[in-house]
């Protein structure tokens, strides 16, 4: 527990950042391919993330759930460790498409990069603040 | 986790660069719309039109947009009857340019909102850069 990045909340935190970041280079692609013929945008699955974010969460802290332990050198770490959830790109086409076989519409693109952009921002304050409260308790009494 | 920023910016920087060649292929349309050939009969200027094409860039690390040329608009001249012209053909019928004020105006305003949009991808990962840094200072 002395390591911060190994509490839960850090980890819950640092993985919904990353895809936070993930989300916003694929909107970029998006924006850029506004005038491409053909290109379909695309967005990141947010139900396969939720879906493995719940399992990461359960499986550090669950009732009723163990995890695998490797009690031997032969012994394989399960699947992907914690704190790398799966990011998969799936295609979202957008509202409209264009004759020219695009379907990206500015405007939507323009309100997801709000979007992730206001979760990000949300994300850095909540880190910012439960780092305070490692050093309002680490720090010693009466000072 | 900044590096997927840095590659949101490379690939909107791309999409700046290539809303720039589109609204310079516009502005040449527009200056060319009323060159006529040099000889009688000859064909006047004709319309280009940019292509763009994705890109995936190893060293950005995101599908990146670049035109990749110009093509012609094989459309056709109009004509207009001017036998004074000395581009006029055997029947006093000259060839004027296929560009269209009005499609050019479309076109250039289309890439203007673009530009912006990029712009507005770029602003926004830049903030959620200095966010990150911002952790550092407190």
């Amino acid at each position: 527990m002395s390591d911060p990045t190994q509490i839960s909340v850090f980890q819950l935190m640092k993985s919904r950042m990353q895809m936070l970041g993930e989300r916003q280079r694929v909107i970029a692609q998006n924006v850029a391919n506004v005038s491409t013929p053909g290109y379909v945008p695309g967005d990141i699955d947010q139900e396969a993330f939720a879906a493995t974010l719940q399992r990461m969460a359960g499986r550090s802290s669950g009732p009723g759930r163990t995890a695998m332990v490797a009690t031997q050198a032969g012994h394989m770490t399960p699947g992907h460790g914690p704190g790398s959830p799966t990011l998969s790109v799936k295609k979202s086409p957008d509202s409209e498409t264009t004759l020219d076989g695009n379907a990206v519409v500015v405007e939507e693109q323009m309100m997801k990069i709000a979007e992730t952009r206001m979760d990000f921002e949300t994300m850095v304050g909540l880190y910012q603040k439960s780092l305070g409260l490692l050093r309002l308790a680490s720090r010693a009494p009466g000072r | 986790m900044s590096s997927d920023l840095m590659s949101a910016m490379g690939a909107a920087a791309t999409g700046l660069r290539a809303q720039t060649v589109r609204i310079r292929i516009a502005a040449e349309n527009l200056a060319n719309a009323d060159a006529t050939a040099n000889t009688p009969g000859g064909d006047p200027y004709r319309r280009k039109a940019p292509v763009f094409r994705t890109l995936y860039d190893r060293e950005i690390g995101a599908d990146t947009v670049k035109v990749t040329g110009s093509r012609m608009d094989m459309s056709p001249f109009q004509m207009k009857f001017d036998p004074s012209h000395p581009a006029a053909d055997a029947d006093g019928y000259v060839k004027l340019s296929n560009v269209s004020s009005l499609v050019e105006m479309a076109d250039l305003r289309e890439a203007q909102r673009a530009y912006e949009a990029n712009l507005n991808v770029i602003e926004s990962s830049r903030a959620m850069m200095l966010g990150v840094v911002s952790l550092l200072k407190a």
